[in-house]
């Protein structure tokens, strides 16, 4: 009895710690508001955003670390991570200060110069219960990206919250609950900051309780009511959305998550954003019959002001592979003759098809194919799509070598566009796996799963499993600008710099800086674990550094088969390393 | 005795649905031996269809064992694609789970080094459920009518494979539910004409909900019946106990004892393979 209490006693104190929320408050003390001219223009010598600016370009004009300097690299300073997890974190700094969220919604605010930790905020995620597995292993994934506005920190949680900081003291302004985690609902992506309005983007949406609904919303940026949602997978305004789904009603469709944070057009209050697959993955299962089910494998353009749709465009339709097409959304401005063109690229999906767009139209301009991939068969002048019926299975059991596979190809990591190269730099993986609709009946009449995936392997003739392409990007035409393969996967997004480089790592640890115009790599270093995470700089009195994530790699793990004589850390080690380049004097 | 795990062990390492989550730190998984005494951890799935009877099943072979049965729930709750299913269960059996009841020994059966599947100790039907007084089979229901199905279960597979064999204008439309409740509001409210799904569930609906005593089952026809066989996983940690489970299993089908718990939970079905 006595030893039951005392149990009680310890778990109680226990979870007073824990709901205290900040572990360590020492505080900012000359914290500089990042105003709304600061997002629109951010200062060189910060990181505002998930990648850097509205843009999404991962692009910073610091040249301090260049071609000639590179090889002169040192670390400035190491941190681990708070948590275990999967890493895929994106850090931010302003004011001199290193803001990163972990795995739980952990953020913590660093010493950008120094690595010396300033607070940690623990949100209190609700005690999930068994039933929620996939809010579990959700929560082990390190989110994407937190978002900086005025004294505030923003994120978005695991239990479908925003939760808004006091960036001085990573204590808690307010939260709002914006959609039922007992329904399945997560965040796994971060939001966006624009317009006095937090933009993000709901995940969950393959769970049984989120059936029709999955959401980009808006919330006001001060008082988090909601301003407006627009479902990906049932737009009643749009009667082609509703016949592309077949005989599917919207309570018996699944899918559509918006795995990426969007980007944002100022001039024209638009926001884009990339959506993912359809669920259940193979059309046999879900009785969508040949319809394209929009929105999924799309950009869409929504206006910010009222959240009504400007247009869509579809990367894949009818997908039946898993090969969702969520990522990155890349806005470019390129002067050519007097003429402004404003062009959306992005390699959206996992078969790593290139695309450039119309961000003001939605017209299509040209793509281009990166890794070898199957599912798409060809591209009509005005960006119709045509797959590749062969790879549709019409039996249960009937499979299919698809390339990419689930694992990409592309996945979340970012490619960079330089303005300086007119470059879109890619980081993309050669893979192919089976794929057989099925039926996966593990508790017994509670199934889920609807298609099984074969090992990834290699495509056949293709003996590397990275591939970092460059692509020279215009208005009419992105073409191969150069290659780099390598064994290992690539595990890292990547960041381009003015000082004409590209930053980004792989699975053997290996974090590298290309040259932009040859390929050629001229700095390499060794760190703890895959590279991860979104590389970044900032600038600190004159000193340019450079954080890069090292940690636990699903883009790893998922293909290390295809290189087996570099063996994977068996510990996460989920760290930054940030670099800098020795004083002068 | 053992003919149901060479498929299963044929899909070892096959993978599942991974979409963005697939992987596990490795700092997830324990590697501690429980030191349990005469007890042993039983997971079911939380939402399972057949928790309450697994359960009775379960306790069952722990008086079989002379073993303390501590009921786990241990996982479930996952999205319709299976993302991360895999990654959870091979979590729960090295770091939680002795057992785990209510797994579907067939060869769509999910394994891997972390566990192994027992003999099944239940075979129990999947049912077609109407309304409709006039409708004694599936091949009484005109063919503009809709039909729900348990999404990605082993009745929708029987059905798909044999609606597959048949131009558009012979098969009913087939809608797949994740949730069996929705489904059964859609078959009282007129939308669909009837659903096929795991007796269990139906039973399970009927004793929940009153409005539920509507639904009847009706034969299948011309689709052929569909059942599933009900096993446990064992940690692959403990063979031996995997061993004595089987065995006691083999008991409890041949004394009546899981005839008897069918009858108790109004399961149709039989005891054993």
């Amino acid at each position: 009895m006595k030893i039951e209490l005392m149990k009680t006693l310890f778990a109680a104190t226990t979870a007073l710690v824990a709901l205290s929320g900040t572990a360590f408050a020492q505080g900012i003390t000359d914290y500089k508001p990042v105003t709304a001219e600061m997002l629109a223009n951010p200062p060189a010598e910060d990181w505002l955003m998930f990648r850097g600016a509205y843009n999404n370009q991962g692009y910073s004009p610091l040249d301090l670390i260049n071609k000639d300097t590179v090889g002169k690299l040192q670390l400035a300073w190491a941190w681990p991570m708070a948590e275990a997890g999967i890493q895929e974190t994106a850090p931010l700094v302003h004011n001199g200060v290193m803001f990163v969220q972990t795995n739980n919604n952990i953020v913590e605010a660093l010493d950008a110069k120094t690595g010396t930790l300033i607070w940690q905020y623990r949100h209190t995620l609700a005690e999930l219960p068994a039933a929620w597995s996939y809010q579990i292993n959700q929560a082990r994934r390190q989110k994407n990206s937190i978002a900086l506005y005025e004294d505030k920190v923003i994120l978005t949680t695991a239990d479908a919250k925003i939760v808004v900081l006091n960036a001085a003291d990573g204590k808690l302004v307010w939260e709002k609950q914006v959609l039922d985690y007992n329904k399945g609902y997560s965040y796994t992506v971060g939001p966006l900051v624009a317009d006095g309005k937090i933009i993000s983007a709901i995940s969950g949406c393959s769970i049984a309780g989120t059936a029709g609904g999955c959401y980009i919303m808006a919330h006001d940026v001060n008082t988090g009511d909601e301003v407006w949602r627009f479902n990906t997978i049932d737009d009643p305004e749009n009667p082609a959305q509703q016949a592309s789904w077949g005989d599917v009603p919207p309570e018996n469709r699944w899918g559509g998550t918006p795995w990426t944070t969007g980007a944002y057009d100022a001039e024209t209050n638009t926001t884009y954003w990339g959506v993912g697959m359809p669920g259940p993955y193979s059309e046999l299962i879900r009785g969508s019959g040949d319809g394209s089910v929009l929105y999924t494998n799309s950009t869409l353009a929504l206006d910010v002001a009222t959240g009504k749709l400007k247009w869509y465009y579809q990367h894949l339709p009818r997908d039946n592979w898993d090969l969702d097409s969520p990522f990155e959304r890349i806005l470019v401005d390129q002067d050519i003759d007097g003429v402004k063109h404003k062009l959306l690229v992005t390699v959206p999906g996992k078969n790593g098809i290139a695309f450039a767009l119309d961000r003001d139209t939605g017209k299509y301009l040209w793509s281009k194919e990166t890794i070898v991939q199957n599912v798409v068969k060809s591209i009509d002048a005005d960006g119709t799509v045509h797959i590749n019926e062969d790879l549709i299975s019409h039996a249960v059991g009937e499979e299919h070598l698809v390339c990419a596979s689930v694992s990409g190809g592309k996945l979340w990591q970012a490619g960079s566009y330089s303005p300086l190269t007119q470059a879109y730099f890619v980081p993309l993986t050669e893979a192919c796996n089976t794929v057989a609709p099925t039926q996966t009946e593990f508790t017994a009449g509670n199934a889920v799963g609807a298609v099984k995936f074969g090992p990834r392997v290699l495509p056949e003739g293709i003996t590397d499993a990275g591939l970092m392409q460059a692509l020279a990007v215009n208005p009419t035409q992105g073409e191969s600008k150069w290659q780099y393969r390598s064994r290992p996967s690539m595990t890292s997004s990547v960041l381009a710099t003015a000082g004409g480089l590209v930053f980004g790592g792989d699975a053997a640890r290996a974090v590298k800086a290309w040259d932009q115009e040859t390929g050629e790599v001229v700095w390499s270093q060794t760190l703890n674990a895959p590279i991860g995470g979104y590389p970044m700089t900032y600038e600190i009195d004159g000193e340019q550094y450079l954080a890069i994530p090292t940690g636990y790699s699903n883009a790893a793990s998922s293909i290390s088969s295809a290189f087996p004589e570099i063996p994977l850390p068996t510990g996460a080690g989920n760290s930054i390393f940030v670099f800098k380049l020795p004083k002068s004097n | 005795m053992f003919r149901f795990l060479a498929p299963a062990l044929f899909l070892l390492g096959t993978g599942m649905a991974i979409a963005q989550t697939s992987g596990i730190p490795p700092e997830e998984l324990t590697n501690t031996r429980r030191q349990a005494g005469d007890a042993i951890n039983v997971c079911v799935d939380a939402t399972g269809q057949s928790r309450a009877f697994d359960l009775d099943v379960a306790r069952a072979i722990g008086d079989a064992l002379f073993l303390e049965i501590k009921p786990i729930e241990g996982f479930g709750g996952f999205p319709v694609n299976g993302d991360g299913f895999m990654d959870e269960l091979t979590l729960a059996m090295n770091n939680t789970c002795d057992m785990f009841m209510g797994v579907s020994v067939s060869t769509e059966a999910q394994v891997s080094e972390a566990f192994s599947i027992t003999r099944p100790y239940v075979n129990i039907p999947f049912v077609l459920a109407v309304t409709n007084p006039d409708w004694q089979s599936l091949a009484d229901i005109p063919l503009d009518q809709r039909l729900g199905t348990a999404m990605s279960s082993i009745g929708e597979m029987t059905y798909i494979t044999w609606a597959e064999q048949r131009a558009r204008s012979e098969r009913w439309i087939r809608l797949p539910y994740a949730d069996p409740d929705l489904m059964a509001t859609r078959v009282l409210d007129g939308t669909i004409a009837g659903m096929i799904l795991w007796q269990p569930a139906l039973a399970k609906l009927q004793a929940e909900r009153p409005e539920a005593q509507a639904l009847r089952v009706i034969a299948t026809a011309p689709v052929a019946e569909t059942a599933i066989r009900v096993g446990a996983l064992v940690s692959s940690r403990n063979t031996f106990l995997r061993n004595q489970v089987d065995q006691a299993i083999d008991a409890l089908v041949a004394d009546g004892t899981i005839d008897a718990l069918l009858e108790q939970h109004h399961y149709l079905g039989h005891a054993g393979e």
